[in-house]
């Protein structure tokens, strides 16, 4: 077996790939072992071994365990045969903004003027009855993709709210992985008994990856059992034969005349974060950062326009857009 | 038109009865009159019942639901079921079937729901399977009036009813590809579910052998850490039909010790079972008569003797052709309920469960099947099975004759030989089925790649933290591969999951499915959905010209969409079957490893294998002339894969061989014996990893043909002789049957000089005189008596390979 793994070495270090020795452990069991007193084997001469996968042999030592990574690195490209091209080093920016309130967890807070909202909203479109301003909380997610399941998960929170007299908007977001206990626990402090949800379709994507997120921390789901808002069903009800598509950016442009210049889409979010939690550049994430905050105000908008609807189809029956 | 008036006016199965049968009466009937057609004649005696009491911890709801269908007692193998999981130990039932294997995990995991509130998980391979059970349990709810909830979970489940389910579901059935893709990686919407999990029930152990089972015992360990994460460690139940195997098969599936109840204490009746040879019809040529005659003959005489029959066939077109046959006979009177039908896969499930459900009323006669029926469905007793050629393993064939015989009845099995070697050699040495054990499940679940892909399932589900351990060892090496593939990242002590992916989705736990096609009935304008088929058989069936039945009634194949997955077929009256004509081909890619073998040499690369069907057969009924020939234009089917391959240069095998005829018998010989030997060794089955013998440039390959000689297809699909090749270069491949492989031919390769010991010791070891089906495969009665015996012929090929003894 030795003349055969030096011949096995000489031949890779040919081909130029690892120099590590083939040690005999790569296939776990030996052969004897998994020959049993079947009819088809006919096993002559072989002593009927035990064929239990107890009494296995112990874990190979470092030297088995790289060329056991080797094997498998070629093992595995056989079947993906994708070459990723290194980008060239640049130099690049790594400043995020906001404050650091925990290791790997930053918060930013902004107040504006607009828009502005009564006391009470009339809730009627979305089949419920009225909300206090300050009950109201408007949320949007930033998530590391589309696929669902387990593996999703938001890096950055955006909230907007009515509080002494403007709109104050908080994001909490995280550089580190190992900051989403605490962006989790960070928002749950935002919401109480009384708080009113309010999201564009947060109750199919946002809603339930929060609650998945929770519960693999291991924490309460603040957001169960509150009322929620979910302004893209009223949206479509309305205008969903008058629009082109009931998008959220469509209804800010149409009904709050908001035309975003220089927005990332949604869909590169994932990626911007991904490149600065690897270490690069920091400048896509400040423009996802950008994107949650106006999507977030935006929805504070919608909601004031879509409370004035009960009064605007009692005065016109024809409910018409502007 | 002649031959199928004769058929029906056939007096010759009512010359056979005389009064009421059952099986005894009915084997010596049988035997007396076809003497020369039965080889074998033997008997498996029944048992009495082995009784015992209701327990007496067993909640009184339930007894009462229990005592209202009829249960007052138990068998022997329940009460120890019974006692087995009370003691909260993982438990085996390896008892026959029909032997009330059900009761065995019904009984404990109501008995949990009803005390604790407990949940229980049931795997079936089978949405047919789930179904059963699910009713099964609300018979039994309803009759105790328990308030337990059972559902299905699997892809037919409505989306609406999903969420209902996860959160009051107290018994989910659902399927091993269910839980893989759908049920694990969502598992916080379960998370109610695992928190109350005790049982989970798996039945039919057997089926998960091989890569498929290796990936099951993978998806077990996932759900066993996600199990540990909600603080809960699930007790194990498992069903297995009778293998050589059965307790080690099922501890290296889920890890750890069971308690194996394998003596039944059900009643059973004598099981008369006959080995049954069609008649030669052409002694000069040596000529016999159709297996499906015999199936036939042998099925009206059971019928007609007011037995329900059972009749199993290999394939989905015999199905159909018998049916017909069948149906000619005992179905004329159209007004009248059918009293054969069909069931095959590739039939709509509304179709399937109505089958069953008339078998189980009892309104049906006789049943043709495919292997579909093989598994427990539960279709009532029956008197007589018939088994239209040998299923190809000796638990396959015992499943089978086990699904005959009522209680305390003598019933019948008759194993009707096809003209294919196995079959015939079967006949000549019926030790070979009776004495030989079952055959043995064999599974590797720590495979690099499947466990790769596993490990990669169950990073997206929770993360690992350091010296996290999957299956027996550290799973950091993985880890480390799939951060650098950028799905993991890593920080500090722990990996998390970080790309747009959905890992499941890549994974199947079993082989290729590409799309099944869909069946469009075209015709008077119609068009509506009458059968699906699966992708590996489309090509088969589906092309254009092809007749195809569904319940024996024919239609014809007008137009195939391949990319569409659809064929749009028109009702057809013509008087004819089609049989699709095909081959494989193989083509080295890449070598990347190689060394001397003997004077020969052994390497192991990539391989690119194509099968193609290159036209077809038009068959008559009754008659089964050749009425012509069709051309078949479909793309065809290619596996890029890994192999290992062993060859010896033309000098050497033009000195060692009298000719290249009886060189290729060797070498079909050996690749026989080496690929015994290579499944064995990966632990494998032999779907697993295929052989093939050809010229590596996928010039010609060469196949052991329907008269048990090695025969050579050029390129162009054509037949060819030995002699008349430039260059023979025979070669031995083993490959891997899924895309990409799957990590069995690099082991291999380095384990060649162990692989040839061991197939030259086979071969030497083997009592037999010329060869069979247990070291170099079957060989014709005609080679029996040759000098050059194919067993010599291939022990030279291994030799030459450098083999040792």
């Amino acid at each position: 077996m030795s003349d055969l793994a030096s011949r096995l070495a000489a031949l890779r270090r040919q081909a130029g790939g690892v120099a590590a020795p083939v040690g005999a452990r790569l296939v776990r069991d030996s052969f004897s072992r998994g020959v049993e007193g079947a009819t088809e084997e006919r096993a002559a001469g072989l002593t009927a071994p035990t064929a239990s996968r107890a009494g296995r042999a112990p874990t190979p030592g470092a030297e088995a365990t790289s060329a056991r990574l080797a094997q498998l690195r070629r093992m595995a490209g056989v079947r993906e045969r994708i070459a990723q091209p290194r980008a060239p080093l640049r130099s690049f920016t790594r400043d995020v903004p906001g404050d650091e309130l925990s290791p790997g967890l930053r918060y930013l807070e902004q107040r504006f003027a607009l828009p502005v909202a009564p006391d009470e909203l009339d809730l009627s479109f979305a089949r419920m009855t009225t909300a206090r301003r300050d009950h109201l909380l408007h949320f949007d997610t930033e998530t590391t993709g589309l696929a669902g399941g387990t593996g999703t998960r938001a890096f950055m929170i955006g909230a907007a709210d009515w509080y002494d007299g403007a709109l104050r908007v908080r994001q909490l977001y995280m550089t580190t992985m190992a900051a989403e206990t605490s962006m989790l626990r960070a928002f749950a402090e935002w919401i109480d008994a009384d708080t009113v949800l309010v999201s564009y379709n947060g109750k199919s994507y946002d809603a339930p990856l929060l609650a998945t997120r929770y519960r693999l921390a291991r924490m309460a789901n603040p957001l169960s059992g509150l009322p929620h808002v979910d302004l893209l069903h009223p949206m479509r009800r309305r205008y969903r034969h008058v629009w082109e598509n009931c998008r959220m950016q469509t209804a800010e442009r149409r009904l709050l005349r908001i035309v975003r210049e220089d927005d990332l889409p949604g869909s590169e979010a994932p990626r911007a974060w991904l490149t600065y939690l690897r270490g690069g550049a920091s400048t896509d994430l400040v423009r996802v950062a950008e994107h949650n905050l106006q999507d977030v105000r935006s929805l504070s908008g919608l909601l004031v326009e879509a409370h004035g609807w009960a009064a605007l189809d009692a005065a016109s029956p024809a409910g018409d857009e502007k | 038109m002649a031959a199928y008036l004769k058929a029906l006016r056939s007096t010759e199965s009512d010359a056979v009865l005389a009064t009421h049968h059952d099986g005894r009466t009915l084997a010596s009937r049988l035997t007396d009159k076809y003497g020369d057609r039965v080889c074998s004649a033997f008997t498996v005696f029944g048992r009495e019942g082995v009784f015992a009491p209701l327990p007496d911890d067993l909640p009184p709801a339930l007894a009462g639901a229990l005592a209202a269908r009829g249960i007052d007692r138990l068998y022997s193998h329940q009460q120890e079921a019974w006692e087995a999981t009370r003691a909260g130990k993982h438990v085996l039932v390896a008892t026959p079937t029909a032997s009330g294997k059900t009761l065995c995990y019904t009984m404990p995991v109501l008995s949990s729901v009803l005390e604790a509130g407990a949940k229980a998980l049931y795997l079936f391979p089978t949405k047919a399977l789930a179904q059963d059970q699910v009713a099964e349990l609300l018979d039994i709810n309803r009759a105790g009036d328990l308030g337990v909830k059972a559902f299905t979970f699997d892809g037919d489940t409505p989306g609406d009813a999903r969420q209902a389910i996860r959160l009051h579901g107290d018994v989910v059935v659902s399927n091993p590809d269910m839980l893989h893709q759908a049920i694990l990686p969502h598992h916080t919407k379960w998370a109610q579910f695992f928190e109350n999990l005790r049982y989970v029930v798996i039945d039919e152990i057997h089926t998960y052998r091989g890569v498929f089972g290796s990936h099951l015992a993978n998806v077990l360990r996932r759900l066993k850490r996600i199990c540990a994460f909600y603080g809960v460690t699930p007790q194990f139940v498992l069903c297995s039909a009778t293998i050589g195997n059965a307790t080690e098969h099922a501890q290296a599936l889920i890890e750890d010790e069971v308690v194996t109840v394998s003596q039944s204490g059900a009643p059973s009746g004598d099981k008369h079972v006959l080995l049954w040879n069609p008649p030669v019809v052409n002694p000069d040529l040596g000529l016999r008569a159709s297996a499906r005659s015999q199936t036939n003959l042998i099925a009206r005489v059971a019928i007609k003797a007011k037995m329900k029959t059972l009749v199993f066939a290999q394939s989905r077109l015999m199905v159909e052709v018998l049916t017909k046959y069948l149906k000619d006979v005992f179905d004329h009177d159209t007004r009248k309920p059918a009293r054969i039908r069909a069931y095959r896969g590739g039939y709509l499930p509304t179709e399937r469960r109505e089958v069953e459900r008339q078998m189980r009323a009892g309104t049906v006669d006789g049943i043709v099947s495919t292997s579909a029926l093989e598994l427990g469905v539960d279709i009532g007793s029956l008197d007589a099975v018939v088994l239209n050629g040998y299923p190809g393993s000796i638990a396959a064939t015992w499943q089978r004759f086990g699904r005959a015989g009522r209680r305390q009845q003598p019933s019948l099995g008759v194993l009707v030989a096809t003209s294919a070697p196995l079959d015939q050699y079967l006949m000549r040495h019926p030790a070979f089925l009776t004495e030989a054990s079952p055959e043995h499940a064999r599974i590797q679940p720590d495979q690099p790649l499947i466990l790769l892909d596993h490990i990669r399932c169950a990073a997206f589900e929770l993360p690992f933290l350091g010296g996290d351990r999957f299956g027996p060892d550290d799973a950091e090496p993985f880890l480390q591969v799939l951060a650098e593939s950028e799905v993991l990242h890593r920080e500090g002590d722990r990996w998390e999951w970080i790309a747009d992916s959905y890992p499941a989705n890549a994974v199947s736990l079993r082989s290729v499915a590409d799309g099944n096609f869909v069946v469009v009935d075209r015709t008077q304008g119609r068009q509506t959905i009458i059968a699906e088929v699966d992708y590996s058989a489309a090509a088969l069936t589906l092309y254009e010209g092809a007749i195809h039945m569904i319940q024996s009634v024919p239609y014809q194949v007008e137009r195939l969409d391949w990319d569409g997955r659809k064929a749009y077929c028109t009702r057809t009256h013509v008087d004819y079957y089609t049989d699709a004509i095909d081959y494989t081909k193989l083509k080295e890619l890449e070598c990347f490893d190689g060394r001397n073998s003997g004077e020969g040499s052994a390497r192991h690369g990539e391989v690119h294998v194509v099968r193609r069907v290159s036209g077809y057969k038009k068959i008559r009924y009754y008659t089964h002339e050749n009425i012509g020939y069709g051309p078949v234009n479909l793309p065809d089917q290619e596996l890029h894969s890994t192999a290992v391959w062993w060859q010896l240069p033309q000098t050497v095998l033009d000195d060692a061989f009298r000719s290249r005829q009886h060189a290729l018998d060797g070498f079909l010989g050996a690749a026989y014996a080496l690929h015994t030997a290579a499944i064995v060794a990966v632990m494998a089955e032999a779907r697993d990893l295929q052989k093939a013998v050809g010229s590596g440039d996928g010039g010609w390959s060469a196949q052991v043909d329907a008269s048990g000689r090695g025969q050579i297809r050029a390129p162009d699909g054509g037949l060819a002789l030995a002699d008349t090749l430039e260059r023979f270069l025979p070669t031995v491949y083993l490959y891997d049957n899924f895309p990409g492989g799957v990590g069995l031919s690099e082991p291999l390769f380095h384990r060649a000089p162990e692989l040839l010991r061991h197939a030259l010791a086979t071969i030497d070891g083997c009592a037999c005189k010329a060869g069979c089906p247990g070291c170099v495969g079957p060989v014709l009665a005609a080679d029996e008596g040759r000098e050059d015996t194919p067993r010599a012929l291939a022990r030279r090929v291994l030799t030459l390979l450098g083999a040792t003894a």
